[in-house]
């Protein structure tokens, strides 16, 4: 498993295909696709989204980090690195920015490689440099 | 010692932190760490979140306090490792609540941190990354921006270690040969 994060517009997806050569046309995107793709597809992009359309749809998140693990050990995912700006006040937002970031630690922890871009540029915080 | 742990929300800095104090303490394993609680429970989530960080530090040897304000007041009975949680909650309290320091709170958390720097063994300061992402606040908000960055930063100037948590990924920016 290999985690991409990093801020909006930060050329996540290029940096993922150059890192893996895998297209970002080839990955579920977070934003529309099946909630089951996650565990076939080898990328999946937009994570934040699609742990946000979960939240909204009171589907759990807790067990996706070891659900992935057994199902889909190989997948690369790309998501935004929310949880850097000051308390939303929605209730909701504040809620969804948490989950996503406690999802997320467990992943770090699974995935042998973790990579965080900046301005299109990968530096690894976990793992081999390969 | 002085270190300083900072992340986003939900980035695990409060288990990095504790395992922190808990590393420290080693050879104090009999002695009680202290906790120093700076949330303000005003609603049924800040109870959840007190009531998630009781659990995280349960069986750690923490004895807790609460301080709201007024930091520099707190005294140790012995000198032990602190782990203050969380500068961005004392600042607001500071800022905003009744006798807080007001427009004086950089400098009032600065004397807090010199006391408590005094007493303790090893100070653990827990802050958050409230300043990346690329939002226009109002002036008010942009004023607790101001104030907390500036802490952070004279904390980190004084630190010996300071860690950015990222996702449970401690990314050292200061003191690696510590840890």
């Amino acid at each position: 498993m290999k985690l991409i994060i990093g801020g909006a517009f930060q050329g996540k997806k290029a940096f993922a295909e150059k890192l893996t050569g895998i297209s970002p046309d080839q990955a579920a995107d977070g934003m529309t696709c099946a909630y089951e793709e996650i565990y076939t597809a080898p990328m999946i992009i937009h994570f934040h989204e699609y742990v946000k359309r979960r939240i909204q749809e009171n589907l759990p998140c807790g067990q996706l980090a070891n659900e992935l693990k057994e199902k889909n050990p190989e997948i690369v995912i790309v998501t935004n690195e929310l949880g850097y700006g000051v308390v939303p006040v929605s209730a909701f937002d504040r809620r969804y920015r948490e989950d996503t970031g406690r999802i997320c630690c467990r992943l770090a922890a699974e995935a042998e490689e973790v990579w965080r871009v900046y301005c299109g540029i990968g530096t690894c915080i976990k793992g081999e440099k390969s | 010692m002085l270190a300083l742990i900072t992340g986003g929300s939900g980035s695990g800095k409060s288990a990095y932190a504790e395992a922190l104090c808990v590393k420290l303490q080693e050879k104090k394993q009999d002695i009680p760490m202290m906790y120093i609680a700076t949330m303000y429970p005003f609603d049924e989530e800040a109870f959840r979140k007190i009531d998630r960080h009781k659990e995280l530090r349960k069986n750690k040897n923490f004895e807790a306090i609460e301080c709201f304000t007024g930091l520099k007041q707190v005294k140790l009975e012995n000198p032990t490792t602190v782990l203050l949680e969380c500068m961005s909650n004392l600042t607001a309290n500071e800022m905003y609540q009744e006798g807080g320091a007001g427009e004086e709170t950089v400098e009032e958390i600065r004397k807090g941190i010199e006391s408590m720097c005094r007493q303790a063994d090893n100070l653990v300061v827990v802050s958050n990354e409230i300043f990346s992402d690329g939002m226009d606040y109002d002036p008010e908000t942009e004023r607790y921006q101001r104030y907390l960055g500036a802490i952070n930063q004279e904390i980190a100037e004084r630190a010996d270690l300071v860690v950015e948590v990222v996702y449970g990924i401690p990314l050292v920016h200061k003191g690696e040969e510590i840890i």
